[in-house]
C-alpha cells in the first residue's frame, strides 16, 4: 500500500536523484572527458559514491517506515500515450528496488575507484567512465522502474553499455566480435521477453507492478483487474519473461557470450558482468515472482535451467585457463544457483545470494585485475604461480573471495549457499538437492585450483610480478569486507534481517520440514566444500601430481570441458553459420546481382533505347527532309479527316 | 476551243514536263535549264491569269537573274560534272515519290470542296486591272502593303551583306611551317588541288 | 477566260509535289536548291491564280514579295553552299554528314 507522502518521506520524494547523479556523470564525461582528463575518473567515482549516499539515506527513510506500508512510488512525468497504454516514468522504492540500488551504487562505486587506477593511460579514459556511468544510470533505472515497459529500457540500456564496454578496445577484433556476440545472443533472449510484456499488457491490462502483479488467487484482485486468465496465460508470460533473463544472466542455452565477454577491461567484468547486469535477470523473476507461482510449470523450467545451469558451468570452469575465464563460468555457475533457489520459492534466499556475489565475485574479478595488472597483462593460468610472495596483498583478497565462493564459513558465501541447500532440502526435491551439492563441490573445487595455480605451488611465471598500487588494492579491502561479514544480514532464511525487509515484497518464507537437521546439513556442505579444497590442494598445489601430465592423459575431457561441452561450436555450426550463408547470399545475390541489376538493368535500358534511338540522326539532310514530309503528310491526312 | 484553253493545255503539259526533267537530268547544268523553260510557262500563265506586270517580273527576275546566278555559281564550283543517279539510302527514292503523290491527292482533296470549278469575274480586266495591271498593282502595294514592302526592301540589303560576309576567302589558321610554304609557293600552299 | 481556275491550282499541286520529291531525291545541293524554287513557284501560281478567283490584287502582292523573298534567299542560299563546298569539295549532300551519331 502506498502512504500519502508527508515530511517523513522528505528522501523518499529524492530518489530520482539516484540514477540522476550517474546520467549527469556520463552525459559530462561524454563531452568533456578529453579536457577533464585524469579528473573524469574521479568526477564518475565521486558521483556514484554520492548515489551510495543518497541510496543510503533513501533506506533509512523506508526503514523509518512500518514494514506494511514500505512502499513509494513517484511520478516523474508522463512517457507516452497510445490508446489504451499509457506510460508514464514512475519510480518504484520498495525493500527489493532499495537492495538492488544499493548493490548497484555501492559496489559500482567501489568498481569506479578501483578503474581510475586500472585504466589510468588509456587513450580513452574519459569515454570509459561515461559509459561506465551510463550503465549504473541504465541499472538503476531497471531496478526502480515501476512499469514493465521501464524496466524494458533499463534492460536494454544495460545492453547497449556493456556492448560499447566489452568492446572498449575494439581495435582488438576479438573484443569487437565479443560485444557483438553478446549483444545478439541477449537479443534473442529480449525479443521473448518484449513479446512476455506485451502479453501482459493484453492479458492483464497493464504494465505497472502495482496492477499487473497483484496476485489472482487472492480474493481482492479479481475486483481490480479485469480480465481473471487462465493459468496457462501466466506460464507463457512468466516463461517469455523467463526467456529474457535466461539471455540477459547466461542461462542455459543463451549462455555462451559471457566467457568471451572476458575481452574487455576487468572493472568491467566485475561490474556487469559479476554484480549488476547479468543479475537484472534474477531481480526480473523475483519481481514477478507472482506470474510464476500462478503457472507452476513455469517455476519448475526455472529451478531446471538454474540448477542444470549451475552443474554445468561448474564442470566447465575446471578446463579453462584463462583466469577470467574461469571466473566467467563460476558467474554463470552462481546465476543458476541463485535461478534454482527461485524456483525453490525462496526468493529471499536467491536475493540475498545475489548480494553476497556482488561483493565476492566483484573482488574476485578485481583481484584478478590486479594479478593481469601485476604481470603486464598475462592471464593465462599456465604461466602463474608462487605469486604470493610478490603480490601479498592481492593474493589475500583473492583467497578471501574463493573462501567465500566455496562455502566456509564464517564467509558470506557459506550463509547463502547453504540457506539455499536448506530450502531444497524437502520433500520432493531430494533429486536437485543431491545435484545442487555435486555442483557446490565442483564450484569449490575449481575456486581451489584457480587459487593453488595462481599463487601457490611453482613459480611459472615469464614476467617479474608486482603489487598493485593502493587505488586499486584498497577497493579489494572495502570488497573484502563485505565478503567476509555480508552474512551478517541475512543469516537465517526465515528471520535473517535480509530476508524479513524483503518479506512484504517477496512473500513470507514458508516453514516445512526438511529431511536433515539443519545442523547436519550446514556440516555437509561445509565438509564437501573442504573436501574439494583438500582435492584441488592435492592436485595443483602440493606439487605431487604432475597436473600438466594428467592433462595430457585426459585430453579429450579436457577439451571437452576447455570448450564448454563444445555448446558455442554446436551453435557456430547450426545457427551462426546458416545465419551468415543466408545473409551472404541476401548481400551477394539478392542484393548486388539482383536488386542491384535491376537498377542498372533500368539504365542499361536506357543506354540501349538511345543507342537504338541514337540511329535517327544520320546526319544526312535528305533523311531529315523524308522524315519532314512524312510528317507533312501525317498533318494533312488528320486535318482531312477532320474536316 | 477558246484561246484560255488552249494556251493552257499546251503549257501545262510543258510546265509538267519540265519539271520532271529536271529531277532526271545528271548534268547540273541541264536541270537548270529546263528549270529556266519552266519558268517561262509559269509567266506564260500569270499573263493568262491577269497579271502582266508578275509576268514581266518572272523572267527578269527569276529566269533572268536567279537562274543566271545558279548557273555562275554551277560553273564556278565545277559540278557541273555528271552524278552518279544510284541512290545510296534505301528506300529513299520509292518512299519520297509515294509521298510526293499523296502530297498531291491531299492539296487536291484540300482545296476541291471550296474550289469546285470556279471561274473568276468576268470583269476582272476591267475593274481590277483598272488603269494597267502595273498601276493597280502598285495602288495596293504601296497602301495596302507598305511595311511589307519596306521589310523586303531590308531584307534585300542583309541578304546582300550576308552574300558578301558569307562568299569571302577567310585566312585560315597556319601553322609555321605553313607560313614558310605560303610565303615560298603563295596561295595554295604549293599543293596542288 | 472559260479554263476553270480550279486547274491551275491543280497545276500548282503537281509541281510542288515534283519540287518536293526533288528535294529528296536529288544528291546535289544545287539541283536541290533548284527544286526548292521549284515549288516557291508552284505557289506564286497558285497565290496568283487565287487573286483571279477572288477579284481582288492581293495574291499577286503576296506572289511579289514572294519572288523578292526568293531572290534574298537564292543569293543567301548559294553563299553557303558555295562555303559549304570549299570546306568538302562535293557538292553532294551526303557528304555532310558530321552530325550524325
Amino acid at each position: 500500500m502506498t502512504r500519502a507522502s508527508s515530511d517523513g518521506d522528505a528522501v523518499l520524494r529524492y530518489a530520482w536523484v539516484v540514477p540522476a547523479l550517474p546520467l549527469v556523470g556520463a552525459a559530462v564525461n561524454l563531452f568533456f572527458g578529453k579536457k577533464l582528463g585524469r579528473w573524469a575518473g574521479v568526477l564518475a567515482s565521486a558521483l556514484m559514491l554520492a548515489a551510495f549516499a543518497v541510496a543510503l539515506a533513501v533506506l533509512g527513510d523506508l526503514l523509518a517506515l512500518p514494514a506494511e506500508e514500505r512502499l513509494h512510488v513517484q511520478h516523474l512525468f508522463d512517457w507516452f500515450t497510445v490508446g489504451n497504454l499509457q506510460v508514464a516514468a514512475d519510480l518504484r522504492v520498495d525493500p527489493l528496488s532499495v537492495t538492488m540500488m544499493l548493490v548497484v551504487t555501492g559496489v559500482g562505486a567501489v568498481i569506479h575507484v578501483y578503474s581510475m587506477g586500472y585504466m589510468h593511460g588509456d587513450p580513452r579514459y574519459g569515454r570509459f567512465f561515461s559509459y561506465m556511468n551510463l550503465f549504473c544510470f541504465f541499472m538503476l533505472a531497471l531496478v526502480m522502474a515501476e512499469s514493465l515497459l521501464f524496466l524494458y529500457l533499463g534492460w536494454e540500456g544495460v545492453g547497449l553499455c556493456s556492448y560499447l564496454l566489452i568492446g572498449f578496445w575494439f581495435e582488438r577484433p576479438a573484443a569487437a566480435s565479443a560485444a557483438k556476440k553478446a549483444f545478439v545472443v541477449t537479443r534473442v533472449g529480449d525479443t521473448f521477453m518484449l513479446v512476455g510484456i506485451v502479453l501482459v499488457f493484453l492479458r492483464l491490462g497493464s504494465l505497472d507492478f502495482s496492477t499487473a502483479l497483484l496476485d489472482p488467487r487472492q480474493p481482492g484482485t479479481a475486483r481490480i483487474m479485469e480480465l481473471t486468465q487462465p493459468a496457462g496465460v501466466y506460464t507463457i508470460i512468466a516463461l517469455l519473461l523467463f526467456a529474457g533473463a535466461v539471455g540477459k544472466s547466461a542461462q542455459i542455452p543463451l549462455h555462451t557470450w559471457l566467457p568471451d565477454a572476458m575481452e574487455g577491461p576487468t572493472p568491467v567484468s566485475a561490474l556487469i558482468h559479476a554484480a549488476t547486469m547479468v543479475t537484472a535477470g534474477v531481480y526480473l523473476v523475483a519481481r514477478t515472482h507472482v506470474l510464476f507461482e500462478v503457472s507452476g510449470v513455469a517455476l519448475t523450467v526455472v529451478l531446471v535451467v538454474g540448477l542444470l545451469t549451475a552443474l554445468y558451468a561448474a564442470t566447465c570452469a575446471l578446463g579453462q585457463d584463462d583466469i577470467k575465464r574461469v571466473l566467467a563460468y563460476s558467474t554463470i555457475s552462481q546465476l543458476g544457483y541463485m535461478f534454482f533457489a527461485l524456483g525453490l520459492r525462496a526468493y529471499a534466499a536467491a536475493i540475498f545470494l545475489l548480494v553476497t556475489h556482488s561483493f565476492y565475485k566483484a573482488l574476485m574479478f578485481l583481484s584478478a585485475g590486479s594479478v593481469m595488472h601485476g604481470l603486464e597483462g598475462e592471464i593465462d593460468l599456465k604461466k602463474m604461480g608462487a605469486l604470493r610472495a610478490a603480490m601479498p596483498v592481492t593474493a589475500a583478497m583473492f583467497s578471501i573471495g574463493a573462501l567465500a565462493i566455496a562455502g566456509v564459513p564464517p564467509f558470506s558465501g557459506f550463509f547463502s549457499k547453504d540457506q539455499i541447500l536448506e530450502m531444497a532440502n524437502r520433500a520432493g526435491y531430494a533429486l536437485a538437492w543431491a545435484v545442487a551439492l555435486v555442483a557446490a563441490f565442483f564450484s569449490a573445487l575449481y575456486i581451489a585450483r584457480l587459487i593453488f595455480l595462481a599463487f601457490f605451488g611453482q613459480d611459472r611465471t615469464e614476467r617479474r610480478a608486482h603489487e598493485s598500487p593502493p587505488v586499486m588494492t584498497v577497493p579489494l579491502a572495502i570488497l573484502a569486507i563485505g565478503a567476509i561479514f555480508g552474512g551478517l544480514v541475512g543469516l537465517s532464511a526465515t528471520t535473517g534481517r535480509l530476508q524479513v525487509f524483503l518479506g512484504p515484497v517477496l512473500g513470507e518464507v514458508e516453514e516445512h520440514t526438511q529431511a536433515l537437521p539443519a545442523a547436519a546439513l550446514s556440516a555437509l556442505s561445509v565438509s564437501v566444500a573442504v573436501a574439494a579444497i583438500l582435492v584441488g590442494w592435492f592436485v595443483y598445489g602440493s606439487g605431487r601430481i604432475d597436473w600438466l601430465a594428467l592433462r595430457v592423459r585426459l585430453a579429450g575431457l579436457h577439451r571437452f570441458l576447455a570448450h564448454g561441452w563444445y555448446v558455442d561450436d554446436v551453435y557456430s555450426t547450426g545457427l551462426v553459420a546458416p545465419a551468415k550463408a543466408g545473409s551472404a547470399f541476401l548481400a551477394y545475390v539478392v542484393d548486388s546481382r539482383w536488386i542491384d541489376g535491376a537498377v542498372n538493368a533500368v539504365g542499361q535500358l536506357f543506354q540501349w533505347g538511345s543507342s537504338a534511338g541514337r540511329r535517327v540522326q544520320t546526319g544526312l539532310v535528305r533523311n531529315y527532309g523524308l522524315a519532314f514530309l512524312i510528317g507533312v503528310v501525317a498533318v494533312f491526312v488528320y486535318v482531312g479527316f477532320r474536316l | 476551243m477558246a484561246p484560255d484553253h488552249i494556251v493552257f493545255w499546251v503549257f501545262a503539259p510543258i510546265s509538267v514536263g519540265s519539271a520532271v526533267a529536271v529531277l532526271f537530268q545528271r548534268n547540273a547544268v541541264h536541270s537548270a535549264l529546263f528549270l529556266i523553260v519552266n519558268f517561262f510557262t509559269l509567266a506564260v500563265f500569270y499573263l493568262v491569269l491577269g497579271a502582266p506586270f508578275l509576268f514581266a517580273v518572272q523572267i527578269i527576275v527569276y529566269a533572268g537573274a536567279i537562274m543566271v546566278l545558279f548557273l555562275f555559281v554551277i560553273m564556278l564550283l565545277g559540278v557541273d560534272r555528271d552524278e552518279s543517279l544510284v541512290e545510296r539510302l534505301k528506300g529513299q527514292r520509292p518512299t519520297a515519290i509515294l509521298l510526293g503523290l499523296g502530297l498531291a491527292a491531299e492539296i487536291f482533296v484540300a482545296v476541291r470542296a471550296s474550289l469546285g470549278l470556279a471561274k473568276g469575274p468576268a470583269d476582272f480586266d476591267q475593274v481590277v486591272n483598272e488603269g494597267g495591271n502595273a498601276e493597280a498593282l502598285s495602288r495596293v502595294l504601296f497602301r495596302d502593303y507598305f511595311l511589307p514592302f519596306e521589310v523586303t526592301s531590308i531584307l534585300l540589303i542583309v541578304a546582300a551583306v550576308a552574300a558578301m560576309v558569307l562568299a569571302q576567302k577567310r585566312e585560315r589558321a597556319r601553322t609555321r611551317a605553313e607560313a614558310e610554304a605560303f610565303q615560298v609557293a603563295g596561295p595554295g600552299g604549293g599543293v596542288p588541288t | 477566260m472559260r479554263t476553270p481556275i480550279s486547274y491551275f491550282v491543280a497545276l500548282s499541286a503537281i509541281l510542288f509535289a515534283i519540287g518536293t520529291v526533288g528535294v529528296l531525291v536529288r544528291k546535289n545541293a544545287l539541283v536541290i536548291f533548284m527544286s526548292v524554287e521549284l515549288q516557291l513557284n508552284a505557289v506564286n501560281l497558285a497565290l496568283v491564280a487565287f487573286s483571279r478567283m477572288h477579284g481582288n490584287l492581293n495574291g499577286q502582292v503576296l506572289a511579289f514579295l514572294s519572288m523578292v523573298v526568293a531572290a534574298a534567299e537564292v543569293v543567301v542560299g548559294l553563299a553557303i553552299i558555295v562555303n559549304v563546298y570549299r570546306r568538302l569539295h562535293s557538292a553532294n549532300v551526303d557528304d555532310a554528314s558530321i552530325l550524325r551519331w
